[in-house]
């Protein structure tokens, strides 16, 4: 079976990114609106991933925290299991992210806001790669991303384009996200809000791999002042990656939890 | 004797004058809060947070459609309209109009 498990680690990774918090943010793409002075949050999820070599479980806990209403620093730690065919499991902590991100600019007006920020993140080469598989990249990795987002009461444009350094010898990539949410029931607070994602995650791999780009539809559920679910499917629509290495679809299932 | 009088009363006053200038307009009862950039339930959490963190607000409603909060003051009490918008910045809101409803 011809597997390249270093690769499959990293795209893992890369496939998912990790929109943090704000209003229904959505559930595969990273948002421009942030938590206010002293927010703080925990956002998990799990990941399952299946490709045709392999499967993965993953679940990143995510914890921001904004330092001003500009500037918010955060963690998320990993865990990963990786089930490759033919090889047993191996699961531990994976590569750590550590990330920042600051406001550019503001335009609120009443129930609407446009908004971008730019967001920093390190991944550092925390997961265990002694062992096949390999639970991390093997890489330092510096990602640079523009988020940008128009949010009102009756739905959501966001995008983020961003660029992966890559340590190691490894090449560089491209990301670039685009999501529409429309809420399912009338706005108000304490919320019970449904709302309705369709986003579009692709990714342009510098290494020879091409291009990946997911449509991932997903449902979200505000169940009160400090909590939500959420769930989404990401299936290809294109994917330049040799066969064994392809993606069928990754299902995550999640939840945000704000604890100011 | 008559002039040092006069000159400590002009310096009172407008010590005096200065002193509210600086702490600004006082609100009581029940006041609306225009909010900018309000556009979805689960971020209005930390703004509801942030104005419940200044004195004397008794109770806090927020109309997310509608784009305003509505505050109502403790009884024999005021709260700043700046520390109000500060509150709504910190949250990462722009705060607009901020009316008295009611006055007791």
């Amino acid at each position: 079976m011809k597997i390249k498990p270093k690769l499959f680690t990293l795209s893992c990774f890369l496939l998912l990114s990790f929109g943090m918090f704000a209003q229904g943010p959505p559930i595969f793409t990273e948002t421009p609106i942030m938590l206010g002075v002293e927010g703080r949050g925990v956002r998990t999820f799990g990941n399952i991933v299946q490709k045709e070599n392999a499967s993965a479980y993953i679940q990143p806990i995510a914890i921001p925290y904004n330092i001003t209403n500009k500037w918010q620093v955060g963690a998320v730690v990993p865990f990963v299991s990786i089930s490759p065919k033919g090889i047993s499991t191996n699961s531990g902590i994976g590569d750590v992210n550590l990330f920042v991100k600051r406001q550019l600019y503001q335009i609120d007006g009443k129930a609407k806001t446009l908004r971008g920020l730019l967001k920093i993140t390190e991944t550092l080469p925390t997961g265990k790669t002694s062992e096949t598989p390999p639970l991390g990249g093997d890489a330092w990795q510096t990602n640079i991303s523009l988020v940008n987002g128009y949010v009102t009461t009756k739905f959501g444009v966001y995008s983020e384009i961003g660029y992966t350094v890559k340590g190691n010898n490894l090449r560089d990539n491209f990301i670039y996200n685009f999501a529409f949410g429309l809420p399912l029931l009338p706005q108000k607070y304490p919320p019970k809000q449904l709302n309705m994602y369709l986003e579009f995650n692709g990714m342009y791999d510098f290494d020879g791999i091409g291009n990946t780009l997911f449509i991932s539809p997903g449902l979200q559920f505000i169940a009160g002042r400090k909590f939500l679910l959420e769930s989404g499917i990401q299936l290809p629509l294109d994917q330049a990656a040799p066969k064994e290495q392809q993606t069928d679809y990754i299902l995550r299932i999640g939840t945000r939890i704000l604890i100011f | 004797m008559n002039k040092s009088i006069i000159i400590l009363l002009v310096v009172f006053s407008f010590s005096i004058s200065a002193a509210s200038a600086q702490e600004g307009t006082k609100l009581s009862g029940t006041v609306n809060v225009e909010v900018n950039g309000l556009s979805c339930p689960f971020c209005a959490y930390g703004l509801e947070k942030n104005l419940k963190s200044i004195p004397n607000i008794e109770k806090i409603s927020i109309d997310v459609e509608e784009a305003f909060v509505t505050l109502i003051i403790k009884e024999g009490q005021f709260v700043f309209e700046k520390d109000i918008k500060k509150k709504v910045k910190d949250a990462g809101f722009t705060a607009g109009d901020i009316k008295e409803i009611t006055n007791e």
